[in-house]
Formats: structure tokens, sequence, C-alpha cells
């Protein structure tokens, strides 16, 4: 039998006289099926936590000096923390891609007068503009711009 | 003449009088080719064991009575071509539900979550009858007509994981119906609805795993609705900052 | 304290959807570059100097806010709903606001962070 969901899932507000029997959880959850894309995505905030407050400590050397930056930069060289942020990088393209794909649906028909454009073109414009952000972030970072 | 072709149904089992937890129990039947999982039900119930409850009505997925899990995922039974099973299909009742009785569940507590999102035009005054009908055109009528596709079948409740672990959330299909009126151009209570939706059944505990329109036979995309409503209600938040509703 | 997350839930919720959205945008290249390529030796870093200097500016300033801001909203609200889907709502009360918490503070440690470089 599958396990029990919350016992006061969809209870009535005045519950009749004849026992019920407690509700039971989707047998498919929480990874099994569909359900596992979307326990990974949300299991991701654990990661997206980790990868702000690393980038909190790259902002704060970068103010403390060259000493702490290159301190930084060589703790990044050790395995456990490229292996992080290749698992980070899985992470991120799987967030955008899965949020991306549900974007458009999510805007409302109209705000006041203005209608959102079409869904196709919100996607288009979506990739677009993570494709952009990142070749523009990469050039920067590696020195290719604004050397 | 070619031997029928058989089906083993493992079918949860449940009598309050006689039952401490649900069970399961198994039947083998002949079937035919053209069924649907409802046609293999209803022969149990007629041939092999009367004591069988189960709901159903229109047996053609417009009702919205026959929901069940078969195999572990919210279906309209009637809808459901029993050829694309195995040779042993499980049918249970709707997952997230308390259970009245074998595949039959308790439906009162939908209902409220209905009636909360108040499902009908809300006019600030009423119009007179000597005014004539409110007018509305197609392009006004299409930003809901999705939504008010709604059978109340509530499979969209079982998918949901958030149904499963929050009791007080509102839910996909009260919030889609709502979301409709609000969408209305008649309607003219989408801050009254706001309130609900911010409440305590608030929308913003729905985690977008976008289950509820996977399963929706109507395609009505519940998702689009909650999260549409989200939006709004992120609006009407903002606006409540800038211009207080004061005596409102 | 269940009403104070019901009334600052639309804010969460805004700062969340710009973690998932800008924060994922900004991120990509973040990581593909500082967290991967650089220390692999596949393609240069900015000298210290020269990251500086850019970093500096307002929109660096702006650019790094958002990278530590943003993804630690989108972190924390998606942590709480993995606490309820592993059947935590009836504590959610305690455990939410712990989780915004962590992301406040962050924030608050990100912004000193931008403005004293």
């Amino acid at each position: 039998m599958p396990r029990a969901s919350h016992p006061h899932a969809m209870q009535p507000r005045n519950p009749g006289s004849t026992r019920t029997a407690p509700p039971q959880m989707p047998p498919k959850f929480p990874m099994q099926g569909r359900y596992r894309a979307y326990t990974l995505f949300d299991w991701t905030g654990l990661i997206y936590l980790l990868l702000g407050f690393l980038a909190l400590r790259i902002v704060w050397a970068l103010g403390d000096g060259e000493a702490a930056w290159n301190f930084v930069m060589e703790q990044f060289q050790n395995p456990i923390y490229i292996g992080f942020h290749v698992l980070s990088l899985v992470s991120v393209i799987f967030v955008g891609v899965r949020f991306f794909g549900f974007f458009p649906k999510a805007q409302p028909p109209r705000i006041g007068p203005v209608k959102p454009p079409p869904q196709p073109v919100i996607l288009a414009g979506l990739y677009a503009a993570w494709v952009g952000v990142t070749v523009v972030m990469t050039l920067i970072l590696t020195g290719a711009l604004f050397r | 003449m070619s031997e029928q072709q058989k089906k083993k149904f493992v079918i949860t089992r449940f009598d309050p009088d006689r039952d401490e937890v649900p069970k399961t129990q198994e039947y083998e039947i002949p079937v035919q080719p053209d069924w649907k999982v409802l046609d293999a039900l209803n022969f149990i119930k007629d041939e092999v064991d009367g004591s069988l409850s189960h709901r159903w009505s229109c047996r053609m997925a417009v009702c919205g009575s026959c929901g069940m899990m078969v195999d572990g995922e919210p279906k309209l039974t009637c809808k459901e071509a029993l050829s694309n099973y195995g040779d042993t299909v499980e049918i249970a009742p709707l997952a997230n539900f308390p259970i009245v009785r074998d595949l039959v569940v308790e439906l009162d507590g939908f209902m409220d979550k209905f009636k909360s999102v108040k499902p009908w035009i809300i006019r600030a005054k009423e119009r007179a009858v000597e005014e004539g009908p409110m007018r509305q055109s197609p392009e006004e009528l299409e930003e809901f007509k999705q939504f008010s596709m709604c059978i109340n079948c509530m499979l969209c409740y079982s998918a949901c994981p958030v149904v499963a672990n929050e009791p007080e959330f509102i839910g996909p299909a009260a919030i889609a119906l709502g979301h409709r009126y609000s969408l209305d151009s008649r309607d003219e209570g989408a801050a009254e609805r706001n309130e609900v939706f911010r409440g305590e059944g608030t929308v913003f505990s729905c985690s977008f795993a976008n289950e509820c329109s996977e399963v929706c036979p109507k395609h009505v995309d519940p998702a689009a609705a909650v999260n549409q409503a989200k939006f709004n209600a992120v609006i009407d938040w903002a606006q409540g900052l800038i211009l207080p509703r004061g005596g409102k | 304290m269940k009403h104070l997350l019901l009334k600052f839930e639309p804010l969460i919720w805004l700062l969340f959807g710009q973690g998932v959205l800008l924060g994922t945008l900004l991120l990509t290249g973040w990581v593909l570059v500082v967290g991967v390529l650089a220390p692999l030796g596949i393609a240069p870093l900015l000298s210290f100097a020269d990251a500086h200097e850019l970093a500096a500016t307002l929109i660096g300033r702006l650019v790094l806010a958002g990278l530590i801001v943003l993804p630690l909203w989108k972190g924390a609200h998606h942590m709480r709903h993995v606490f309820i889907d592993m059947g935590g709502a009836d504590r959610d009360a305690t455990v939410a606001p712990l989780l915004y918490l962590i992301a406040l503070v962050g924030s608050v440690a990100g912004i000193i962070a931008v403005v004293r470089l």
C-alpha cells in the first residue's frame, strides 16, 4: 500500500459520521516517473544556496586584497570544488530548461491594457537572453572583453 | 475460436464497518479488446463481486465521476483503454483523498475549497435588467475559456504533491476556477479573490510540479492558472503597498 | 509566524522567481568560467587587478550583488518546499523563517561585500 499523505489532506471542514480511511500519497511520489524531475528541481535549492555563499566568499576576497583572492582561486582548483562546480553547472542548466519551459504559460493574459508576447516568442527570448548573458559573462571573466 | 484474453485486477477494498485499514483484492476476468478500464470494473461488479463500490456516470469523460488511480497514476477510468495496460492492472481510490469505501473518496473537502474561491461573477453593483445583457467579445472570452473547461474530476488533486502535504492549500482546480472568474471581463471580484488566494490556502504554496496539468483530461492547464494567479496576487499586493485599501 | 509568512509571501516569491530567472542567467557563465574552465586551466581568468577594477564599477557591483542575493532566495524557498515534501508541513512555521533568515543574512553580507570593494 502507498504511504500516507498528510492525515488532514482534503479533509472536509465538517467530516461526516462514517469513518474514512486516511488519504494515500500518489505512489510514484517523490522519485518515480515525472516526480523525479520535480524533486530534483527542488533539491537544486541546496546547490543555489551554496553557490550564493561561494559567490559571497569570492566577492569578499576581492575586497580583502590579492592574497585573499589568490587563496580562494587556488582552493577552487581542488577536485572537490571542481566536482561541485560541474554538478552546479548541470543543475543550473537543468533549472533553466525546466523553468524557462514553464515561464511563458505563467504570464497572465494581460496586465492592465498590456498583453504579453505570444508564448513561443517569450520562450525564444528567454533562451536568447540566456545564451547572450552566458557568452558576455564568459568573455568578460576570461578577459576577452575589457582587459 | 481464439481464447479470450484475461487480465488480473488488483483493487483496493475498504469497508469502514469491517476493515481497520484498506487492503487489496485480486480479480481475474476475461476482457474485450475495446474495453476501457471502467468496463472491467463494471464487469467485476456485475458478474463477480457485487460488493465492489466505485463511482461512474457518463462514460464519456465529461462528468468527472470515475477518477481513480490506475497503475499508480490518476486517470478517468472511462477514458483509459485497457489495452494500454499489462496483464495485471492495479486500481486504487484517488490519492490524497480520505477513502469512504473501496474506490469511493470523500469529496466534501474539495467542495469546501471550491466554494472558498467564490466561483461566480462578482459585481460591485448588480446590473439592472433594463440595462440588458453584459456583452463580451470573443477575445475577452478567449482569455479565460480554457480555465472554464474543468469537469471537477479531481485528478489534479491526486497528482499534486502540495495537496498531499499541505492540507490548507486551495488546490489546482479551485484556484483555476477562481482565476477563471477573475479573468472574466464581466467580473469585478478579483480583489476579493486575491484575499482568498493570499490567505491560509495560499496560491504561493504551489511549487510548480506541473503534475496537475500533466494529468488533466480536459487540458485546462491548472498549473498555468495557479501561476498566473500568483502573478496577479503580487500585483495586487504591490498596489496595496502604494494605495492601501483603507476602508474598503 | 504563519501570518507573517503569508504577509511577506509575495515579496519572497518575487525574490525567489528572480533568483531562478536572473540567477540562472547570471550563474551559467559564472560557474562555467570561475568554477570549471579556469580551475582546469582550459580558459584564463581575469587578474586580480582587472577583476577588482571591473567589480568596483556600478554595473559590476549590481551584477555581483545579483549573483550572491538571487540564488540565496531561490535556494531558501526551494529547500522550504523540500522540507514540506518530506512531510514537514506542520513545522513549516518554524523552518521557513530559519531558511529565509539564512537568505537574508547572506543578502545583507552580499550587499556589504559589494559596497566595500
